[in-house]
């Protein structure tokens, strides 16, 4: 990780970018126990917010966490303090992006998957994933 | 006959020929006709939620842009289509968002003639047409079939936006299978996400979340699957994650389409994994 910034100017960011307040949530695991995607998610939502909250976004940023999140926004509907994952998670993954650090590189796509998976799946994915 | 804007999307031209061939064929048996607009984009194909984030939301707003020199509606049918097209035209109507929107519109150089309401076409079905005249066009009743609704994530949240159903147990897909005859088993999974892209780099963990959602669905005795997004069909239909592959994955409009009396080539079921075909005509229905 290359991201050369304060625990709190990155927190800052965070917050910035996804709209959301870290302190907002009292850590209940509503959203963990929720998430399709939880068993292979490290961190998992709750323990990434906890991250944040202990002053720890660098260990986020750095996370495989992060690129497993889909934006399937179970964990933000069923929040009952209204804090949205999936939008961290998105502002997470801008930030490393931004630091021109792609998680998929799209020359690794091979020939079968591109004639087999539809095209959104790979739009999405590099969206999400590349520089 | 009631003539609506349609937007198909890049997947519905080609991997999900299927899904758009029935539902142009079906709404015509329905008594609607979706009329293709001219030089729509690619959607973006995923909501990008940065605060900040503008060249994410231009692709999106042409199209909206464009739809609107048309009238006040925008039929989708692919479920990423919608998602995307209707998060932006909800994020650039809120108030406070009004010189990000004119900056937007600008950029794209399209007149912004009115608001456009972004609809799915199960909701035309529902509310426009209306549940009694869809029942009226049904020739061929599915008999009884054991149907789970898959929504999937895109279709029901973010609710608020979205305003489509309830995120946790969402029925419209559900009603219409009644309405064509077929018996919508109870689903756990209906609204849980299949891994989406993660597909694409992640294929374990997309098989994973697809196998938990086809394994309950068989346990609540469904024959078949419907879903409305290509990608869910994808992951549940063509991974064949589970090992006797017994469990059909259609789209909504390939049933609405056997139901209003389609032929069997306009139901595209070659596009299906399987042989959806020696299903259909197992039980009756072809």
């Amino acid at each position: 990780m290359t991201i050369s910034r304060s625990p709190v100017e990155l927190l800052e960011q965070i917050e910035e970018l996804s709209g959301q307040t870290v302190s907002d949530c009292y850590q209940c695991g509503c959203c963990t126990s929720g998430c399709p995607i939880g068993e292979a998610m490290d961190p998992p939502p709750s323990k990434a917010i906890r991250l944040l909250q202990l002053g720890k976004a660098s260990e986020l940023l750095d996370s495989d966490g992060i690129w497993m999140c889909a934006s399937c926004l179970v964990c933000g509907t069923r929040c009952p303090r209204a804090v949205d994952y999936a939008r961290i998670a998105e502002a997470c993954r801008v930030l490393v992006l931004r630091s021109k650090q792609s998680r998929v590189d799209p020359d690794t796509v091979t020939v079968p998957e591109l004639e087999e998976i539809p095209q959104q799946a790979f739009i999405a994915a590099f969206r999400k994933s590349s520089v | 006959m009631t003539r609506y804007t349609y937007y198909p999307g890049c997947t519905l031209y080609t991997k999900a020929r299927n899904l758009d061939l029935c539902a142009r064929k079906a709404a015509e048996k329905v008594g609607f006709e979706l009329v293709e607009m001219p030089s729509w984009n690619c959607c973006g194909a995923i909501y990008n939620a940065a605060s900040d984030d503008l060249a994410a939301q231009v692709g999106p707003l042409r199209n909206l842009a464009k739809a609107s020199q048309l009238g006040d509606k925008l039929v989708t049918l692919c479920a990423a289509c919608h998602n995307v097209l209707k998060r932006v035209a909800d994020r650039l109507s809120q108030p406070g968002n009004e010189v990000e929107r004119d900056r937007l519109v600008a950029f794209v150089d399209e007149k912004f003639d009115r608001p456009v309401r972004v609809l799915h076409y199960l909701e035309v079905l529902k509310n426009e047409i209306g549940w009694d005249k869809v029942k009226e066009k049904v020739t061929k009743p599915l008999a009884g079939l054991k149907v789970a609704s898959y929504y999937g994530c895109l279709m029901v949240r973010p609710k608020d936006v979205l305003e489509f159903d309830d995120p946790e147990n969402p029925q419209v897909m559900d009603d219409l299978m009644r309405v064509l005859g077929a018996v919508p088993t109870r689903f756990d999974f209906k609204a849980e996400c299949c891994g989406g892209y993660l597909v694409v780099n992640r294929r374990d963990v997309a098989k994973s979340a697809s196998k938990k959602i086809l394994d309950n669905a068989k346990a609540w005795g469904a024959e078949a699957i419907v879903t409305t997004c290509p990608l869910c069909q994808y992951n549940l239909d063509k991974l064949r994650v589970t090992t006797d592959g017994s469990i059909p994955v259609f789209y909504f409009t390939q049933l609405l389409g056997v139901a209003v009396g389609l032929t069997q080539d306009e139901l595209g079921l070659e596009h299906n994994a399987g042989d959806p075909a020696g299903f259909l005509k197992a039980k009756g229905l072809l």
